[in-house]
């Protein structure tokens, strides 16, 4: 697509003030020297932890599963919270961001939950590829949440009708997330016999296992920082550049 | 307020004179019954006390996706929908009405299919039956909330027969959690404690409040 | 409700691709007519919805004021003023012609009043089929339904959006005149302190010359000319027709 021969200049989009994408730009690049560092700190810790006695290498499991509830759940709070303010306000700034979130959050609830069955099935011996698992549930509903998002955003006519649906709809399933987690306690119980309660994980770890799901915590969640600011500065990126092509559009 | 009412009164008129939406739920919920009859054909009494809750409830909840995927239907002839749009004032009003009227539908039809069902699998109605009835009225609080709010935005979208459950479903599940539990409980005849109420309270007004407010958003160009 | 006057300002309508309206200015006075051409996709049904209250600009300043009064109306109010007809008649077909009259008021907040539409029935020539069902009408009779469902509430702003799409010759012939009469007719004018304001979207330049005093031509949404009465020469259907078509070869060329 070219624009007409004659200097049509866009619309102050690249104007002396940083854009949108500019800033997320620079925070990209803070975000991607600190999980440079990481990682390899990350595969250190987790190779050189010690092997637990009964379930073998796969309770290794527990430096990636749980570290992985950051980006699931911070992904849909952070769509509830741009929904909301894009109600307020109607800046696509802040729709991007809640696509952003989705987009990421539903990455990091479907790793949550393929991982999840593997330790599970590590944990509690064959057979268990799924247990009702008061976390697992949870994040089971929330996936389902994020899908219906999804298509709810895909089969709504209008970007703008669409932003709109999308952030009435994020404020729901934000909300659905306490209230799912009060449910499970309150009646879980009843439904699944075998339901495992939250369990505090720092509780049960054996020594050795502190730094390296440390680690793993810190680490996933600056993976997961920096998936969402890259995939919001895209979103920003196509904005900026459709508006300027559409402005310069000579009639 | 009047809004409300001036709503509540056109749905149930019109609903007077075309019946499809109760038709529609009726026969739905009578059909599913009989499946689930035909699927465990020869329960020993305990059984039955065992598994009706949630017999039950998924009749009630796919009954009520239907019959709230119509809820815009007569809106959606002549674009009146529009009309709805132009309405001035709180427009949570016309989110109250719609929701009463279809409140009142989907607990008529409840009512039908819970004698079906009671018919056609021996169970004692005496035990349990206001209790029963109490936890079934609070549910659909909560479901006529949140299905009244994604009925409208699913309603202009060409895929708003798969849109609507897909939408609706996970937001049911801690309703359909709390409300199994506590007929569980009024089925065997214990006494209906305000324990057993309280989710079914909170999640509903929760929705309801949070659905009211939010109406206005979906009725916008 | 007295007539509304509606002021826009560098008003955009835009979002992500799709950007509607791209700056345009616009006053319209209380108890003007004026006409929106424009080719399909010029921003026309994004300019009435944003003047229906039914939507915000994204940018821009607008307002509409009513009795000289000087704060805007907020768009719960402006909705308050507004009455719509659309090419879709708006009315529920299972309920009668006063029902859905009755339906209407009460949307406005005003308690239903049986002579009111009693008298707007009469009006429309619908008082004999007053409790038929409203799917039981006729094409014509119900575009009258929907122009006396737009009224009932005395608006001060009517907006019309491509009311002749699908009318034949004769009914939109009737449908111009009844337009006509509403505008000019005494006993509301009384009631509402003068006669309401209109605009009517319209891609019949003929229709447009018949109703309004003025014109609006939008393409790819910006303001390309507005020709009045007060010009005779460039207020005539064909001299619309030639404009519009001036500006949709300039388009093609530019593709």
């Amino acid at each position: 697509m070219t624009n007409s021969s004659s200097s049509a200049s866009p619309t102050p989009a690249t104007s002396s003030s940083p854009s949108g994408s500019d800033r997320l730009g620079l925070t990209l690049k803070l975000l991607g020297w600190a999980i440079l560092g990481l990682l390899p700190l990350y595969a250190w810790t987790v190779s050189t932890a010690p092997i637990d006695s009964v379930q073998g290498m796969m309770q290794k499991i527990l430096y990636v599963h749980p570290p992985l509830a950051y980006g699931a759940y911070l992904g849909f709070v952070a769509t509830a919270i741009a929904g909301g303010l894009f109600l307020w306000q109607g800046r696509e700034v802040h729709d991007q961001l809640a696509i952003a979130g989705a987009e990421v959050g539903t990455l990091f609830c479907t790793l949550m939950l393929i991982t999840g069955p593997i330790w599970a099935r590590g944990a509690w011996g064959p057979g268990n590829w799924w247990v009702w698992d008061a976390r697992l549930t949870l994040t089971l509903l929330l996936w389902f949440v994020y899908l219906a998002y999804m298509l709810l955003r895909s089969f709504t006519e209008g970007d703008e009708r669409a932003a709109r649906f999308s952030s009435i709809y994020g404020i729901l399933g934000v909300v659905l997330i306490p209230l799912n987690y009060w449910i499970i306690d309150l009646v879980g119980g009843a439904m699944h016999p075998d339901n495992l309660e939250f369990e505090e994980e720092s509780s049960s770890l054996g020594v050795g296992m502190g730094l390296p799901f440390f680690v793993g915590n810190l680490t996933l969640f600056f993976v997961f920082i920096y998936l969402l600011v890259l995939r919001w500065r895209v979103g920003m990126l196509r904005t900026e550049a459709e508006r300027a092509e559409f402005d310069s559009r000579r009639i | 307020m009047n809004v409300a009412w001036a709503l509540l009164w056109k749905d149930l008129a019109t609903e007077w004179r075309s019946r499809d939406r109760i038709v529609a739920m009726t026969v739905f919920s009578f059909l599913i019954i009989v499946v689930f009859q035909f699927a465990w054909p020869n329960m020993e009494p305990e059984q039955i006390v065992q598994l009706a809750p949630g017999i039950l409830w998924v009749t009630y909840v796919f009954a009520a996706v239907i019959g709230l995927g119509r809820t815009f239907s007569t809106e959606l002839e002549n674009d009146a929908m529009t009309a709805l749009a132009l309405a001035p004032g709180n427009r949570g009003w016309i989110f109250l009405g719609k929701a009463t009227a279809t409140w009142v539908l989907i607990t008529a039809v409840q009512a039908m299919a819970g004698l079906v069902f009671a018919l056609f699998f021996r169970v004692d109605l005496t035990i349990g039956l206001s209790g029963t009835a109490t936890i079934v009225a609070l549910a659909n609080v909560a479901i006529c909330s949140v299905g009244t709010l994604l009925s409208a935005m699913s309603v202009r979208s060409r895929f708003r027969e798969v849109l609507l459950p897909v939408l609706l479903i996970p937001t049911l599940i801690p309703v359909l959690a709390a409300a199994v539990t506590g007929t569980t409980a009024t089925v065997a005849g214990e006494a209906l404690a305000l324990t057993t109420l309280q989710p079914l309270i909170v999640i509903g007004g929760i929705y309801f409040i949070l659905c009211f407010l939010l109406f206005d958003f979906v009725l916008d160009e | 409700m007295g007539p509304v006057r509606l002021r826009g300002t560098s008003i955009e309508k835009r979002y992500g691709r799709v950007a509607a309206l791209r700056g345009i200015d616009f006053e319209i006075a209380p108890g003007e007519a004026v006409a929106l051409l424009g080719a399909n996709g010029a921003g026309k049904s994004s300019l009435l919805k944003i003047l229906a209250g039914l939507s915000k600009p994204s940018h821009g300043q607008f307002g509409a004021f009513v009795d000289g009064g000087t704060p805007p109306l907020d768009r719960s109010s402006l909705r308050a003023a507004v009455g719509y007809v659309g090419h879709a008649t708006l009315l529920y077909g299972e309920l009668s012609a006063r029902e859905n009259l009755d339906f209407a008021a009460r949307l406005y907040g005003q308690r239903a009043n049986q002579e009111r539409i009693d008298q707007v029935l009469e009006d429309f020539a619908l008082a004999n089929v007053a409790d038929r069902r409203a799917d039981t009408f006729s094409r014509g009779m119900a575009q009258r339904l929907a122009i006396a469902r737009a009224v009932i509430h005395r608006p001060g702003l009517l907006l019309l959006d491509e009311p002749f799409t699908g009318l034949d010759e004769l009914s939109a012939e009737r449908l111009s005149e009844q337009l006509g009469r509403l505008r000019s007719e005494e006993r509301d004018a009384e009631a509402n302190g003068g006669t309401p304001s209109l605009v009517v979207v319209t891609h019949d330049p003929r229709r447009a010359t018949e109703l309004a005093d003025r014109a609006i031509l939008l393409h790819h949404g910006i303001i390309r000319a507005t020709p009045s009465k007060q010009h005779a020469e460039e207020f005539t259907a064909d001299a619309l027709r030639s404009m519009l078509g001036e500006f949709a070869r300039e388009a093609s060329h530019a593709a």
